[in-house]
């Protein structure tokens, strides 16, 4: 296989395993550095950047890939993590046992909720994804069910533990919270550069092509759509067990906002993107609070600023590429004819597919023809 | 003279440095909702207890040991609250004040618990944030029982028996309207119980769907903006129903968006007002308060923070700043101090103890007198 | 009766301020594709604006209330006016030709940053009008009291709309709006200059915003600085109710949404009133995607 081909294909996840591996030694580093108290005030900001990386990376799945506006993502992580909570602190499951269920709760009630609504397109969708978020936080704060205590919320949430192991330190949440992050990430990299990661791609790019190419394009979207439900249930069981209560306000629709503008100022799509997007959202949060009063107007502005100047986003998804060469190979009857066309191999082996959002990126938008005043000439 | 002070100070100075583990200075922490849905209470907070620290360390400070204010955010939410806490936990502070909320409390006190450091709430009136055997929490305001209790008991003195009790889903207004329904006996009746949407400008159509019900009386257990604006729309519908509040309205900013007219005649229950207590360091703190801001607290709950300041320095004092020290110190020999919202001792699980609430009713001019019990 | 009639005029004061509100996102939408989160922010600077215009120029008691909250509003329409065209120029201009989601996290940012910005300002504890500027009396109808001031409100706004509505649908400005909403390209070949009609939007939506906040500011007499959210936020669903991009929608939404929810309140629940409004909100949008006046499909993305 041509060398730089297989470098430029392979670099992202080269990258990755670098990148986990260094935030495997960050505990080791802060103690290193002698950081107060084991480094705990760190800690705590790089767990709760790692809870939403991964939850940032499960939405990337959904309005990244298959390019749905959807700004509810928080109601599915509620859902989750209060299905943890419910679970441990009245029928005494194990934080860990809760994790699947959790996913699975989150992932039923995205289904059900999408069914009506997948084939609503572009802002609509945006307007019925938030409704969703407020609806959840209204019957969160109704104690709805008479399980989710209201306003108060749950307290008293177990940390977890696996064979009489408590995490219970913040080292030890570090890497029970960032071991989930580089999983969630290593599958979402596969998911990405599967068959029906591609399908994604194709639909957010054209549904109507990719309809027409056979893929069922409301089946994708509901599939992407519950699937990224049932990795934020995942996460919110982490989250629970994190902060070991919770109540309706953290799961409110600006939690939703800050998500979203992870995936797209990250660069949405991109798995590096998203995970940057986290530590640049989360934690700017945090470093600009020598600002003191002014922290959240500067993090608008840097809101701002950072779309302004990096529209595409901060790490947009790389080029795919695809060792054509290798792949004609399996191939031997597609070989033959090409030489007849006149296309140097040279080329061909290095022929570079491009990601449909370097492309979207390039066309203009589409022009509006809304009209206004439906009734009227005009 | 001047000598000999001077060489006293610096002996005593001297013997706290090697006695404890402080150099020089103190540091006390303060955990407040400086951004967020509590900012105006967080800022108060941090407005008030700057003025404390200031005027103590022009005074010499703690036994000539000045005392420094480490604030930190905890953003009125339960996750910014333990990123707060581990930050403070980090700053190695021996004692914090905070926070308001209770949700938010309970966010951040698992983190101080391990940490072994001494937590003061100063707004967080949760029942069960007592409940769960913390050995150094401790909280300057009142629970939610204890006011649920005089709410019904003050209903029930001006002898109303259609009662409704509206709150607005928050963790504090909800418990409190639990309570007062819970403590109503059975000489009245709760014929209406709902919240409103805090937040929002126009409550006219929940007034109107109350007036339906035809109550003697509102007892509403939210903060002071919705019950401002709930007695200005209920006298623009020329209905004039008596409304009693909970101490989340004792707030000058009530009469205001109200207005006098409209407020004239409400009556809400608190701990009294600095300018109500008859103490001499009462006296002493609002007239530097006004000297710096040029005007009087806003918000009792601010003046919580002023009086977990007051008993976390007068356990540093004697026992120096020791977190073991001060827990113990507030536990067992704190008794009676008299503080700005009155006498403050503490209990084996940390409440304050003493009956706390009074009965205030604003007059004709918009000022909040206190009503004799 | 008497009281699903009082209901029905609350619900319509409410939905009037939505409507106005959602003006300034449906015609923002319209000529961008554009959801500008900031607008809700605007509209709180409005009521804002005006409280401090109140007090400079010290008009209080000088001369009639309406008078007073008249120039009040004609004053912050302006000024927010400004406002909104700054914001254009800077946050959104630069990405308009980029992926639409891009300019929305610019928005998003923009409303954070506006809120704070007024926070900082004014001090996060409410602010309040002074009282007694505006006729306390009320008329009575059909057995129900009500306060002068709502009905001088409701009209007021829907005045506001129909002079929106007039304007363009009937003048040759408006003509080129509507052009520059159907096709940027053919409006350029046309001889329109897209910008100047793209900032006159900005000009109008926040202007009518800010006349929505200072009407609040007046007649409801406390402003907070984060009150931009719900209002942002119910005039949005109330926007996408009536179909977004769509003038007439956004006043019947506006209506409808308000009605819905007083009458939501009253006799569902008053705890699940906004969970009411939303759930409306997806049924309609389930059974007509649009909207309820949106005619055309929504784009693809």
């Amino acid at each position: 296989m041509n060398k730089t081909v297989f470098f430029r294909r392979h670099f992202s996840l080269a990258a990755g395993c670098v990148f986990f591996a260094v935030m495997a030694c960050v505990p080791a580093l802060l103690d290193f550095a002698g950081a107060a108290r084991g480094g705990i005030a760190q800690l705590d900001i790089l767990n709760k950047i790692g809870i939403y990386a991964a939850l940032a990376l499960s939405l990337n799945i959904v309005l990244g890939q298959a390019g749905m506006f959807h700004m509810g993502h928080t109601a599915f992580f509620a859902v989750g993590a209060y299905a943890t909570a419910i679970l441990n602190t009245l029928y005494k499951w194990p934080v860990f046992a809760t994790m699947p269920v959790a996913g699975l709760f989150a992932a039923a009630f995205a289904f059900l909720v999408a069914i009506p609504i997948i084939h609503l397109r572009g802002d609509y969708l945006l307007i019925v994804t938030i409704g969703i978020v407020e609806i959840v936080g209204i019957a969160l704060k109704n104690n709805i069910f008479g399980l989710t205590g209201g306003a108060n919320g749950i307290y008293g949430i177990a940390r977890p533990e696996l064979f009489g192991l408590v995490f219970s330190t913040p080292k030890l949440q570090y890497g029970l919270i960032w071991g989930f992050t580089a999983l969630s990430a290593g599958l979402f990299y596969l998911l990405e550069h599967s068959r029906f990661g591609r399908a994604l791609n194709y639909i957010r790019y054209d549904d109507l092509a990719a309809s027409g190419c056979g893929i069922n394009v409301a089946r994708h979207k509901l599939a992407a759509f519950t699937l990224g439900a049932f990795w934020a249930g995942m996460a919110g069981t982490l989250f629970a067990a994190n902060i070991r209560t919770i109540e309706p306000t953290s799961f409110n629709f600006y939690e939703s906002v800050i998500l979203f503008a992870i995936v797209i100022l990250g660069g949405s799509g991109s798995i590096a993107g998203v995970l940057f997007g986290s530590f640049l959202l989360i934690g700017l949060q945090d470093v600009f609070r020598g600002f003191e009063n002014a922290r959240m107007l500067v993090f608008g502005a840097a809101m701002m600023l950072m779309m302004i100047f990096r529209p595409q986003g901060l790490l947009p998804p790389r080029r795919r590429h695809y060792d054509a060469h290798a792949f004609m190979g399996k191939f031997p009857s597609a070989l033959t004819p090409l030489p007849q066309s006149g296309l140097p191999t040279s080329m061909l082996s290095s022929a570079v597919l491009e990601d449909s959002l370097a492309a979207e990126a390039r066309s203009k938008t589409a022009t509006g023809n809304a009209k206004f005043g439906a009734s009227c000439p005009s | 003279m001047k000598h000999l002070k001077i060489g006293i100070t610096a002996i005593i100075l001297m013997l706290s440095l090697t006695a404890a583990a402080f150099a020089g200075t103190v540091r006390i922490g303060l955990m407040a909702p400086i951004t967020g849905a509590f900012a105006s209470e967080g800022q108060d907070m941090r407005k008030i207890l700057e003025l404390m620290a200031e005027e103590l360390n022009k005074a010499g400070g703690i036994n000539g040991i000045q005392v420094e204010l480490v604030v930190e955010d905890d953003g009125s939410t339960p996750r910014s609250a333990a990123t707060a806490a581990s930050r403070l936990v980090a700053a190695g502070v021996p004692a914090v004040i905070g926070t308001y909320g209770s949700a938010v409390t309970q966010g951040s006190q698992d983190i101080y618990d391990e940490a072994g450091i001494v937590q003061i709430a100063t707004g967080s009136t949760a029942i069960r944030l007592t409940a769960t055997g913390k050995k150094r929490f401790f909280r300057t305001c009142p629970r939610d029982d204890e006011q649920g209790r005089v709410a019904a008991e003050t209903l029930r003195k001006q002898g109303f028996k259609k009662i409704a009790i509206l709150h607005d889903n928050s963790a504090y207004a909800k418990g409190l309207a639990d309570e007062a329904k819970q403590h109503i006996g059975k000489d009245a009746a709760v014929i209406f119980f709902d919240a409103l949407t805090p937040g929002e400008r126009d409550y006219s159509a929940i007034l109107t769907k109350i007036k339906g019900a035809a109550p003697d009386v509102i007892l509403f257990t939210g903060y002071y903006p919705e019950a401002g604006l709930l007695l200005r729309q209920m006298s623009g519908m020329k209905w004039s129903v008596p409304m009693v509040g909970g101490d989340a309205t004792n707030n000058t900013d009530l009469v205001k968006i109200a207005g006098t007219e409209a407020a004239k005649g409400y009556r809400f229950i608190s701990p009294p007002m600095p300018s109500d207590i008859d103490s001499p360091m009462a006296k002493i703190f609002l007239v530097a308060y006004t000297a710096k801001y040029g005007d009087m607290p806003n918000s009792i709950w601010s003046v919580m923070a002023a009086d977990a300041f007051n008993v976390l320095v007068a356990a540093i004092k004697a026992r120096g700043a020791d977190s073991a020290a001060i827990a113990d110190y507030l536990h067992t020999s704190l008794k009676d101090m008299y503080c700005l919202t009155g006498k403050i001792s503490f209990d084996e699980k940390g409440d304050r103890i003493g009956d706390l609430y009074r009965l205030y009713e604003v007059d004709e001019q918009g000022k909040f007198v206190l009503q004799p019990r | 009766m008497e009281e699903l009639f009082q209901q029905l005029t609350n619900g319509l004061a409410v939905g009037a301020i939505y409507a106005l509100i959602a003006l300034g996102y449906t015609m923002v939408y319209g000529m961008l594709r554009l959801i500008n989160f900031a607008h809700g922010d605007l509209f709180t600077l409005g009521a804002y604006l005006g409280l401090t215009l109140l007090a400079a120029f010290a008009l209080e008691g000088k001369m009639n209330g309406l008078a007073v909250g008249g120039a009040l509003i004609v004053m912050s329409m302006g000024l927010v006016a400004l406002v909104g065209y700054l914001l254009e120029r800077i946050a959104y201009r630069p990405l308009r030709n980029s992926n639409r989601l891009t300019a929305v996290v610019s928005a998003l940012g923009a409303s954070i940053f506006f809120s704070n910005a007024i926070m900082l300002a004014y001090g996060a504890r409410s602010q309040v009008y002074p009282g007694g500027i505006l006729p306390t009396t009320a008329i009575a109808f059909f057995g129900v009291e009500i306060p002068l001031m709502r009905i001088l409100m409701f009209i007021g706004a829907i005045a506001l709309m129909l002079a929106l509505y007039w304007f363009i649908h009937r003048t040759r400005i408006g003509s080129a709006i509507r052009a520059v909403a159907i096709d940027q390209g053919a409006a350029k070949l046309m001889g329109i200059n897209v910008n100047s009609v793209i900032s006159l939007v900005f000009l109008i939506g926040p202007g009518l915003g800010a006349a929505g906040g200072v009407m609040v500011g007046l007649y409801y007499g406390e402003i907070r600085y984060d009150m931009g959210f719900s209002f942002g936020l119910k005039a949005f669903t109330a926007a996408i109710l009536g179909g977004i991009g769509n003038i007439p929608g956004a006043m019947l939404g506006g209506l409808l949404l308000g009605v819905i929810e007083a009458l939501g309140a009253a006799y569902i629940s008053i705890a699940w009133k906004d969970a009411i409004a939303f759930t409306v909100l997806i049924l309609i949008l389930i059974f007509r995607p649009t909207g309820l006046l949106g005619e055309r499909v929504a784009d693809k993305l």
